[in-house]
């Protein structure tokens, strides 16, 4: 292109478009500067906010640690039984009124704390604190199922309770009659 | 697959809907009207002077589009523009940003410059709203000079040659999107991209075939004789190499039988057996073949050669379509458990839903509508009467 | 020309991919790393990709602040997961506790036990555990008689070290926190569930609710906090076993060192840190 015609009327129009191009990159790239978060890659290539956002969720489940600080005598139970991963919550619910209200009257003493009620049958969080002594916990985990691990305890229940020469087969609480909760044995 | 069927529980949701068959569709269409533009263009093949500014238009219309079946599809399209923002240098989709961008560009230059003359005679004949348009368009002149056209043709030349890269890069990605998702073995496949582009190239002068040969209609124009047969030439020739890469990539996963072949033999004879088998084998591969073999033949009348010709246009154009479908579809009818196939849900109704799809399908030819209504362009070879010329 | 600067000063490509906890101050060199890793390689090639695709303006990122900035640990912390095949015995305790500590919605799952099931005339079937465990599920009871073997398999995230789903996500929502878990950024995540289809473990899921994508955290909120994931703590057979890679005397690192373990889908590279004992190989 010949130096004349470079810079000429007949030129014009490109440079125009040339400019409103690039003035339109640059705008464009400005403003996606102002549109990055402050705090990305402080530590990697994500919003810093993002862990914290993460690590704020709320805790529902609380572990058996919150139980054991006023249940110590189960823990010790525990300690050496087969049942000691076994969360209290499995077999007496997620108790967090429980909790709740055992921590005030430890504060204010007389407080009154909710006893325990009937367990519906669900192992969802409908019931607060259960303690009632129900084989369905029992079995819950403990009827054999293919796919067990043989080292597993697993049972048939009549066949285990004929063995066993129970006598009232159909009690809610038969399991109890040879066995403790905390430190089944055998 | 021995015994039952096992899905992952999460597998059951099919994440990818039909707006992303649409999507590398509507590029595609892009990608190849380009191609033919560029064939006119760089390759000097004056046989294609009636649909290379049509090819333009459209490539320009289809990539204004594009977005649609993106956004339709994003479960936070108000956060789309994360994408460039935040670009990852590691995503192939966020590619997008960049690629998309100057692709839409370069398209844009491209149309202005090759339309100048005519946008600057309407500048000045045109009135109301559309003049106002031309008028900023034209930034400012009111002529075309000799000089300014011959540097003009000069850029355009230059422009063609960067966007048959460009185009191949387009298309090049939206394959390796699938291509390099290695926990999928029906995407998974270097070939992927490579089969993308070549399936692009076809719909993109099938696409134009139908469009052009619709246009002559439409207007009363008898379409050219040697374009049409000059398209449907390269319509053949991109056929063959488009279904010989397809083929090839199936007979080698076939061949080589890996461990997840027993999936892909079943999704192939089972799940995609019509879409794959019947649509974008027979229906969309062997009839065209055929037919475009048959239109080649000289002893043809011209009505009946460009008929042919059309019809194995629409049918490749349904083959590509099939193609995106298996690809995308397919590619996630089976489960990652490789034990077990998931029910596809189509959807009628809803932001994902085929009359959205459909609607996203037609956008872009509306919107070719209203550009060709405010740039007509010449469907027959007569060369053009510009000052260039003088 | 300043982006390039920003990238040779920047901590971040001296830390390799997963310990990137340990920081360069931001101004001085970093003369003192001498990692010469294919991960800081990686990373140093990514970092130049993304300056050419943001273009010139990403040097107008902030640079990374003096230590390792708030809210991420200065110690190296890395977490590990290891489930024990041998014991689970499918009471879908660890799929309640998940469901509910993590609000994940019906139909989808954080994590999941699969039962695989060889019976003697040498078919292999695989199901689902029940969320409530088998007993009083309805499931059809399996005579033992037609069984050779069967055992069940917990699934969860593998908190890749080479995490596919990391390296898809195209705006930076997901990522890995300073103590190797991958996070989804609740705020600038698209949607645009990539990452579900990179997953070769199915653990990601767009959450209906949040339109988000979701995942498995281990349980990110309660272990910062020292606490065990929701499954791990409600599992009764100790069969998943959760804890810190850094630390020699945690009880993750000893049964690791003890017993032969392998990974999910080796063969696709992720390098999970999620590792299993007794996997057997028609496991996918």
């Amino acid at each position: 292109m010949s130096g004349g015609l470079m810079f000429s009327r007949h030129t014009r129009h490109l440079w125009i478009a040339f400019f409103l191009i690039a003035s339109g990159a640059a705008g464009g790239a400005f403003v996606r500067s102002q549109l990055v978060p402050s705090d990305f890659g402080e530590l990697g290539p994500y919003r810093t906010v993002a862990i914290a956002k993460n690590a704020a969720l709320p805790m529902v489940h609380q572990s058996d640690q919150t139980c054991i600080k006023c249940h110590t005598d189960v823990h010790e139970a525990r300690a050496e039984s087969p049942h000691q991963a076994v969360a209290c919550r499995h077999c007496h619910g997620h108790g967090a009124q429980h909790v709740a209200e055992a921590t005030r009257a430890a504060e204010n003493p007389g407080s009154p704390i909710t006893p325990a009620q009937e367990w519906d049958g669900s192992f969802g969080t409908s019931v607060d604190l259960f303690v009632t002594k129900d084989r369905a916990t029992c079995l819950a985990c403990h009827t054999s199922v293919v796919g067990m691990p043989e080292s597993f305890r697993s049972i048939n229940v009549a066949a285990h309770l004929e063995e066993q020469g129970a006598e009232n087969v159909n009690a809610k609480d038969v399991c109890f009659e040879c066995h403790d909760g905390h430190s089944p044995g055998l | 697959m021995d015994g039952s069927s096992f899905v992952f529980p999460n597998d059951v949701h099919p994440p990818w809907s039909i707006m992303i068959v649409l999507y590398p569709y509507i590029t595609g269409l892009v990608a190849g009207a380009f191609v033919v533009s560029a064939l006119y263009h760089v390759f000097h093949q004056e046989v294609l002077r009636p649909v290379a500014k049509l090819a333009l238009v459209t490539a320009l219309c289809f990539c204004a589009c594009a977005t649609m079946p993106l956004l339709l599809h994003l479960h936070h399209p108000e956060r789309a523009f994360n994408i460039m923002i935040t670009p990852s240098a590691t995503s192939a989709m966020s590619g997008f940003g960049v690629i998309y961008n100057l692709y839409m560009l370069l398209l844009v230059v491209e149309v202005w410059l090759v339309f100048r003359p005519e946008i600057i005679a309407e500048s000045q004949s045109a009135t109301g709203l559309k003049k106002v348009l031309f008028k900023v368009l034209a930034l400012g002149d009111s002529q075309v000079t000799p000089e300014s056209r011959e540097v003009d043709e000069r850029l355009i030349y230059r422009l063609a040659i960067i966007g048959i890269p460009a185009a191949c890069v387009l298309h090049g990605y939206v394959g390796f999107l699938f291509g390099a998702v290695k926990a999928n073995p029906w995407w998974s496949t270097a070939l992927m991209p490579i089969i993308f582009l070549a399936s692009a190239v076809l719909s993109g002068i099938a696409g134009l075939l139908v469009l052009y040969h619709f246009l002559c209609w439409r207007n009363q124009v008898t379409p050219d004789r040697d374009c049409v047969r000059a398209m449907g030439r390269y319509l053949w020739i991109s056929l063959i190499v488009a279904v010989t890469l397809e083929g090839l990539e199936l007979i080698h996963m076939a061949y080589e039988a890996g461990a997840e072949w027993h999936v892909l033999s079943q999704l192939l004879t089972q799940k995609l057996a019509f879409s794959y088998g019947v649509i974008q084998v027979l229906l969309g591969s062997v009839c065209p073949f055929l037919l475009l073999a048959l239109a080649m033949s000289s002893r043809l009348k011209d009505r009946t050669a460009l008929w042919l010709n059309s019809i194995a246009a629409v049918l490749v154009l349904v083959q590509v379509f099939a193609m995106r479908w298996n690809v995308v579809v397919g590619g996630q009818m089976f489960s990652r458990s490789f034990r077990g196939f998931v029910h596809y849900p189509l959807h009628i109704g809803g932001r994902e839903g085929l009359i959205a799809g459909g609607i996203v399908l037609l956008l872009p030819l509306a919107v070719l509508w209203v550009a060709l209504n405010l740039l007509p362009v010449k469907l027959t070879n007569t060369p053009e009467s510009l000052p260039t010329e003088s | 020309m300043s982006g390039l600067l920003n990238i040779l000063n920047n901590g971040g490509s001296c830390g390799s991919g997963d310990s990137s906890s340990h920081a360069c101050g931001s101004g001085g060199s970093c003369g003192s790393c001498h990692d010469d890793s294919s991960a800081s390689r990686r990373e140093f090639l990514a970092q130049a990709s993304t300056m050419m695709l943001g273009g010139f303006s990403l040097s107008l990122l902030p640079m990374k602040p003096d230590g390792a900035g708030a809210g991420g640990s200065t110690e190296e912390v890395m977490y590990g997961f290891l489930v024990d095949t041998e014991r689970c015995i499918g009471a879908g305790k660890c799929l309640t506790a998940c469901r509910t500590e993590n609000n994940v919605p019906e139909g989808y799952a954080r994590t999941w036990v699969e039962r695989f099931v060889h019976y003697k005339d040498g078919r292999v079937e695989v199901d689902l555990v029940p969320e409530t465990g088998y007993e009083g599920s309805g499931v059809p009871e399996i005579d033992p008689e037609t069984v050779d073997r069967a055992y069940f398999v917990p699934k969860l995230c593998n908190q890749c070290t080479d995490a596919p789903c990391n390296q898809v996500c195209p705006v930076h929502a997901s990522f890995k926190s300073p103590e190797g878990v991958e996070l989804v950024d609740p705020d600038t995540c698209i949607g645009c569930a990539y990452c579900v289809q990179a997953c070769p473990y199915g653990v990601r899921f767009i959450n209906p609710d949040t339109g988000n994508a979701d995942k498995c955290t281990w349980c990110y909120h309660r272990i910062v906090k020292n606490e065990q994931p929701a499954c791990v703590e409600a599992c009764p057979v100790n069969a998943r076993v959760f804890g810190r890679l850094d630390d020699p005397n945690s009880e993750i690192r000893q049964r690791l060192a003890k017993v032969p373990t392998s990974v999910l889908k080796e063969y696709l590279g992720t390098h999970p840190r999620l590792h299993y004992i007794g996997l057997p190989q028609e496991v996918t």
